[in-house]
């Protein structure tokens, strides 16, 4: 187990150093001028000069890569371009309101999911199994950026319900969350739902749920002691993969809903060119696949005890 | 220049009046040049009311303005650090509701004196004398003066700073020889403020010393980075947003890049302009993406906006509580081409270029035709020295005549950047395009982020660069298309243009400016470095509750009079 902890850290740790070199490199490569976006078009080439030199920018990329390596690894991410503020400064709080978005998204969804696909996976072949089905197939095939102008036309357009950004500029409020949740659980939830169905329809057809039904258990203690346990291994594993998603899959609905998460930074990142900010905003990202996928596979030996690690 | 000619009025207002009586100049170009003399506006508009017969109506407001209340304004909330550097009216619109300018542009595009009471220009116009206005207080309890004028204007000349305002100050700086040389053994030169340029005459009094005639020196000193800061600016940190010493109405109280601006009505003193009547003013960030700002005004979360483009004029117009305020400018955008780049080294190639383009269906099919056609000299009819030159055709055969004698005869193939935000000018770059197809002129569209964009809108060869609105003619040919000025993104080099523009830059009457005028934009339409498709209207949508507001040209932002009913 502690083999396995070390490896993995050690994978996360690789990951990030090549990730940072990476960025770094191609952001070197991209063409243009860091000092252009800092002081504007209208700067002249002089005046450029003058902040490139006056920000470390004539040192070699080698050089500057180390350096900035030393700072993030002594947890100074360095100073944003883009918002003339630490980055520690932007990240966290962006972060902390895509966790926000990301948790309310999950309460709704991972219940929904479930019991959708459950009740679709034990009735196999059944209307109700085919009404689930073609249902979760019709929202998932449907992008975020259609459904979010399809659900503000209807519900802040016409029934004047909600409201059409989510800001948060006073404050946060549940009102503002119900758009960008709702987006997100439609587009996933039938993902989810088909895969449990899949995974809940392979278990029904096992051998010892004939023989527990066959013995005269109760129906309902079938499902929920013998077939469920089994069932939800596999969607576990795909709702983890989810938290992954997320932090990316959260762009388009972000940037929708003006919602001040993680997404709409690396996307503003990205678009200006704001180095230190992007290698935060990445390494955040790796942070939380490894994170992620580690939990996911520490989790299978708690609910199927015939997997071990090596 | 003594202190008697100071007091007295320029010697070509009188003349000016005369014209206006004749009916030689309208009454807008009498105030515009009235103003921009030292006129004071009430003594111009006096002038005007007595020559012309008629009335001036102020804009006074029908009803009894209510104090109270916070407007919220849905715009980009950027990083405002340094005044000096800001390259985007946003940025300057949230710090000038706490900092302010010397001059600013009213809604009748007139310059008016702001921090500064009034001034006057010698006979040449190279001398120029402003009086600042008296008992202004900065936040931090000190008075405004010549010190922090003086103080600002070193500051932007200084190219340690890198303001842009150096470029617009241009006639105050020269160039020096560093000493260094580059990689390619070249000298490395230096701009820097000319000696004795900006000068305390006393505690309230500044005078400016130019190397050549500036006639547009009011207006230029009405841009959003040249917002004036407090002298010890640079000592306390130089940061505005940890550091908000203004003068202006409202007093910074949060700050969020990205996220709002919290501004609320100064408490510390009394605004020199006396009452403010709302009780703050809110900035809320919804990105770029221009349909959350739609949702955002008709779900009532903000008052008014930033910006509204053209394709959502029809969404505005149909959401009851909200007006639609539509600005004339003398914005526009150009398709330029950079003469020191193959294949536009060749005048051919460009107007051939040119010949391919219907200015008016281009305004109708990307602009809703709202707006005027362009004509390719970057003056526009709105500008008080236009001059009418003879309409551009489409002219296929013209274009074709033109790329074979260029040497292009089996056609031609480019390729123009545009950025991809605000999409009327991809739209216009898509239907260039499609117009110079039937010439035989393939034109490949590379679209790109903005960020991307300004990196290279100096170099490309081809680029779609949009310029913003500027009161006068010679304004916008003074820091695009002189020689060697750090703005001319063709590189173009005229020395018949340059003189002319030296020329124009010394009638103060409209009319006679007008004269130099026709040949400069004959000049620049014959030597085809850009082809300009139109002048477009800016607009800004308002909840019907909001009193006293209007769109500026420059999309400015002027709330100290505005309230809520």
């Amino acid at each position: 187990m502690i083999v396995f902890f070390l490896r993995r850290l050690a994978y996360m740790a690789l990951t990030m150093a090549v990730v940072s070199a990476l960025l770094f490199l191609l952001l070197e490569l991209t063409p243009g001028n860091v000092a252009t976006k800092v002081l504007g078009p209208y700067s002249s080439e002089e005046q450029r000069n003058l902040w490139l030199e006056a920000h470390g920018y004539s040192e070699p990329l080698y050089e500057r890569y180390i350096s900035w390596l030393g700072n993030f690894i002594s947890g100074d991410f360095g100073q944003s371009l883009r918002f003339k503020v630490p980055v520690s400064e932007v990240l966290w709080p962006r972060l902390w309101n895509t966790a926000v978005l990301g948790f309310w998204t999950f309460a709704v969804m991972i219940p929904l999911a479930l019991v959708l696909g459950v009740l679709a996976g034990m009735n196999e072949g059944s209307a109700l199994d085919r009404t689930i089905s073609v249902t979760c197939i019709g929202t998932t095939s449907v992008p975020e950026f259609a459904s979010a102008v399809f659900f503000v036309a209807i519900f802040v357009f016409w029934l004047k319900l909600l409201p059409g950004t989510s800001g948060m500029a006073n404050g946060f409020t549940f009102q503002e969350l119900i758009l960008p949740v709702m987006v997100l659980v439609v587009y996933d939830f039938g993902y989810v739902a088909r895969m449990t169905r899949a995974s809940m329809a392979e278990v029904m057809t096992q051998p010892y749920m004939r023989t527990a039904v066959l013995k005269g258990l109760p129906y309902r203690q079938v499902i929920l002691k013998h077939a469920l346990r089994n069932a939800l291994i596999t969607p576990f594993t795909v709702i983890t993969l989810q938290i992954n998603w997320l932090l990316s899959g959260v762009i388009v609905v972000e940037f929708f809903f003006a919602y001040k998460g993680f997404g709409a930074l690396i996307l503003e990142a990205s678009l200006n060119q704001d180095i230190f900010l992007i290698e935060a905003c990445s390494m955040v990202a790796v942070f939380v696949a490894v994170v992620s996928q580690t939990i996911a596979d520490l989790s299978y030996t708690y609910l199927n005890p015939r997997i071990r690690f090596a | 220049m003594t202190d008697k000619s100071k007091k007295k009025i320029h010697q070509a207002v009188p003349e000016l009046a005369n014209k206006l009586a004749k009916g030689d100049i309208d009454r807008r170009e009498f105030l515009r040049t009235a103003t921009l003399l030292g006129v004071s506006a009430s003594a111009a508009y006096a002038m005007a009311g007595g020559v012309a017969g008629s009335q001036f109506v102020s804009s006074a407001l029908a009803a009894t303005p209510k104090k109270g209340g916070k407007l919220r304004v849905s715009m980009n909330v950027k990083e405002i650090m340094d005044p000096a550097t800001y390259d985007w009216g946003e940025k300057g619109n949230v710090a000038r509701q706490f900092i302010e300018p010397l001059v600013r542009i009213d809604r009748n595009n007139m310059a008016q004196p702001h921090l500064a009471e009034g001034w006057s220009a010698s006979d040449d116009l190279k001398t120029w004398t402003f009086k600042l206005r008296k008992g202004v207080k900065w936040s931090n309890g000190d008075d405004f003066g010549a010190d922090d004028v003086v103080f600002n204007f070193k500051r932007w000349l200084d190219p340690a700073t890198g303001s842009s305002n150096q470029g617009r100050f241009s006639a105050m700086t020269r160039k020096i020889d560093t000493g260094k040389k580059d990689k390619d053994g070249k000298k490395v030169m230096s701009t820097v403020a000319s000696e004795g340029a900006v000068e305390k005459v006393d505690a309230h009094t500044v005078r400016f010393n130019l190397n050549r005639a500036d006639l547009s020196l009011p207006e230029s000193m009405a841009d959003y980075p040249a917002l004036i800061l407090h002298r010890h600016f640079s000592d306390e940190g130089g940061n505005l947003a940890k550091n908000p010493v203004g003068t202006g109405p409202f007093a910074l109280k949060q700050y969020a890049v990205g996220e709002k601006a919290v501004l609320e009505r100064r408490k510390d003193a009394p605004w020199w302009g006396g009452d403010v009547y709302l009780d703050g003013v809110t900035y809320i960030d919804h990105g770029d993406d221009p349909s959350a700002q739609v949702a955002a005004l008709a779900s009532d979360q903000v008052d008014t906006n930033y910006q509204t483009s053209v394709e959502q004029i029809d969404t505005i117009k149909a959401i009851p509580n909200l007006v639609l305020l539509e600005a004339v400018t003398a914005q526009a955008g150009v398709a330029r081409m950079k003469v020191t780049e193959k294949p536009f080294d060749n005048k051919k190639v460009r107007q051939a270029i040119q010949a391919c383009f219907d200015r008016k269906r281009m305004l109708d099919i990307v602009y809703r035709g709202l707006g005027a056609v362009g004509e390719d000299h970057h003056v526009s009819p709105i500008h008080p020295e236009f001059a009418e030159l003879p309409a551009l055709k489409q002219d296929y055969a013209k274009a074709k005549k033109l790329l074979v004698e260029a040497g292009y005869p089996n056609g031609l193939k480019v390729s123009i950047d545009c950025v991809s935000n605000p999409t009327w000018e991809q739209n216009t770059c898509k239907a260039l395009a499609e117009m110079c197809k039937p010439a035989g002129i393939e034109m490949a569209i590379n679209i790109m982020p903005g960020g991307t964009y300004w990196d290279r809108w100096m170099t490309t060869p081809f680029g779609f660069t949009s310029w913003t609105h500027r009161a006068l003619g010679v304004q916008v040919l003074n820091l695009a298309y002189r020689s060697g000025v750090s703005w001319n993104e063709t590189s173009y080099s005229n020395p018949e243009f340059d003189r002319l523009l030296d020329e124009a830059g010394t009638k103060i009457d409209p009319n006679e400016r007008r004269k130099v005028m026709a040949k400069l934009q004959a000049v620049l339409q014959d030597d085809a470095v850009i082809a300009q498709t139109f002048w477009r209207s800016v607009f800004v949508a308002a909840n019907k509750r909001v009193q006293g507001t209007f769109a500026q040209v420059a999309l400015e932002h002027h709330y100290e009079k505005v309230w809520l009913a």
